[in-house]
């Protein structure tokens, strides 16, 4: 910990005005997405507790009917909106990080093994990664999700929808981590070390695993941040276009499928609330994704 | 018969286009021959000396025999054991490894930087089932480490903490760590400076006086050869041109390149 705190990176850490806001500013998004239950002054899947009365109070103002506030307003069903959002981040971080850490571990296998194996896997894998990455990732996560809906039972479907995204998101975004690590790869296996392992009789995987892998890990971690922003981006643009969370289970970006539908009857707060958090939470990942890039590329220094 | 033995050893690598580009331009294959037809043997004991400027096939022979590369013709025999004897079971193979270790050239890419040093010494009695437990591995790794000139307290480090010298003395730690009987040396010392080298070479003959070891070493540098080797063969563009004891070497050079390759090292003084 004491050589943390010494590092170079802790330095250019704390040199970056960037760096500390969205770091602070993702780090309050994902306790309050797991403290939800605490923070939330209700229960916005709870139907029973709503009011329909309560529909369409805007922010901080007394509702006609009902004399309530809400810090945010509510929607048409009464729901609190502040409970709403923080519920719906929890969805979106949730996702955004499972389908990262599906498409890391499937990117970096397979990039170990076209880099190490080489040969027809390389070029097959490699190809593959080519073809995906001429369509656009969205179109290819509305594509797997599709076709998973149609394979699941019409019963299933509701309660599998957040797996179902989480694998189109993941499966859509593998290329840049096996393109990465592939690179990496290709370089590490000239390198002694790796001739000593093969003499001492270990075979492929234990080389790719145990020797190879934690020395291509550090751009992996970059990507990850990277593609965390994109894939919570990804998750709100399925959602929004009714293909991704259910409303039962809202997302920031099924908020904010809700809120579009009342936007130009004057209900402004039900689309603007969970968009601005939405931005908040991509954005600042995605800036200290960046800085993350610049700071540990050594070209760039 | 002597300990080890290459015999009418060649290597030839694959330079051509692929396939298709070579049938559309009507190019032929091309091929490069790294190792022609190349004898040598080495006596238990010994150390037997490759020279030769690079390209020569000098590296190319050092994987050969220890395994990392497959000869394309001729064979590599260790204590009367073919080395690419395809029927041998993985048994068979873990034990013929075991005999035969390396230390590499880069005392920066030869140790992987994300292991402790520990680690990387024990990593050979664990694949080759020398010693269970970690206390008694621990208590080797100690010793390892004491035989190379270094402390016991070395051994919670990562690489990136050693000099040079220092790595190259864990290299060949590693390299004993599975009690070899042949150990190759392939430009052990050539990343080194002058006064690290000889720190190097003189650790190596003392093991070699310790342990009984028999090396083969790959270099391009007389003055290491001149101190080091029993034997030298001379290596020009894949083809073993001479081979003699060292001082005859030194002294009457029998072929046109091995008194190039002398007039065009630095003369060294001999004190003995």
């Amino acid at each position: 910990m004491h050589r943390f705190f010494d590092s170079d990176f802790f330095y250019a850490f704390r040199r970056s005005p960037i760096a500390i806001v969205s770091l602070i500013v993702v780090v309050f998004m994902v306790l309050s997405a797991l403290l939800a239950n605490f923070i939330a002054p209700t229960n916005p899947f709870d139907a029973a507790s709503l009011n329909l009365m309560n529909g369409f109070t805007a922010p901080m103002e007394p509702n006609a009917f009902t004399g309530e506030t809400f810090l945010l307003g509510t929607d048409d069903q009464g729901r609190d909106l502040f409970s709403a959002i923080l519920f719906g981040l929890r969805v979106s971080l949730f996702v955004g990080l499972m389908a990262v850490g599906l498409a890391m571990v499937l990117g970096v296998l397979l990039g170990l093994i076209a880099g190490y194996v080489g040969g027809w896997l390389d070029t097959l894998i490699m190809r593959l990664a080519d073809i995906q990455m001429t369509f656009p990732s969205i179109l290819i996560a509305m594509l797997i999700f599709g076709v998973a809906r149609g394979l699941l039972p019409a019963e299933l479907r509701e309660e599998m929808a957040i797996t179902v995204l989480i694998l189109s998101i993941g499966l859509s975004e593998w290329v840049n981590f096996a393109r990465t690590v592939r690179g990496s790869t290709m370089v590490e296996k000239e390198k002694e070390y790796v001739a000593a392992a093969r003499l001492i009789g270990l075979n492929r995987w234990q080389i790719m695993l145990r020797h190879i892998l934690p020395n291509v890990l550090g751009p992996v971690l970059v990507i990850a941040t990277i593609t965390l922003a994109l894939a919570i981006i990804a998750e709100a643009t399925l959602s929004f276009l009714g293909v991704g969370a259910p409303r039962t289970e809202p997302s920031l970006g099924t908020l904010i499928r809700i809120g579009q539908d009342f936007l130009f009857s004057g209900e402004w707060w039900i689309l603007l609330f969970p968009a601005l958090t939405l931005l908040a939470l991509a954005l600042s990942v995605n800036l200290f994704g960046d800085w993350l890039r610049d700071t540990l590329n050594p070209r760039l220094r | 018969m002597s300990f080890v033995v290459a015999k009418d050893l060649c290597r030839t690598f694959d330079l051509s286009e692929p396939w298709i580009v070579r049938k559309l331009t009507m190019q032929p294959k091309r091929l490069l021959k790294a190792v022609d037809h190349v004898n040598f043997e080495i006596e238990r004991g010994t150390t037997y000396a490759l020279v030769g400027e690079s390209g020569s096939g000098k590296s190319t022979i050092a994987n050969m025999v220890v395994g990392l590369m497959q000869p394309s013709a001729g064979s590599i025999t260790i204590d009367g054991q073919n080395l690419g004897n395809a029927s041998m079971n993985r048994q068979e193979q873990q034990r013929l490894r075991r005999r035969i270790q390396m230390v590499f050239q880069s005392p920066y890419a030869s140790l992987n930087p994300r292991w402790k040093v520990g680690d990387i010494l024990s990593e050979p009695m664990r694949a080759f089932n020398l010693i269970d437990g970690a206390t008694a591995q621990r208590r080797r790794v100690a010793e390892l480490l004491e035989q190379v000139g270094m402390s016991e307290t070395d051994a919670g480090k990562f690489p990136h903490e050693f000099s040079g010298g220092q790595r190259q003395r864990i290299s060949i730690a590693r390299a004993l760590a599975s009690q070899p009987e042949v150990i190759i040396c392939d430009e052990p010392t050539s990343a080194l400076d002058v006064s690290v080298q000889a720190q190097v070479l003189n650790l190596l003959k003392s093991l070699q006086q310790d342990f009984g070891l028999t090396y083969l070493f790959i270099t391009h540098d007389l003055a290491v050869v001149s101190t080091m080797a029993n034997k030298i063969g001379v290596l020009n563009q894949g083809v073993l041109v001479e081979e003699q004891a060292t001082v005859d070497l030194f002294s009457k050079p029998q072929q046109d390149y091995t008194k190039m390759l002398l007039s065009a090292a630095p003369k060294i003084e001999f004190s003995s």
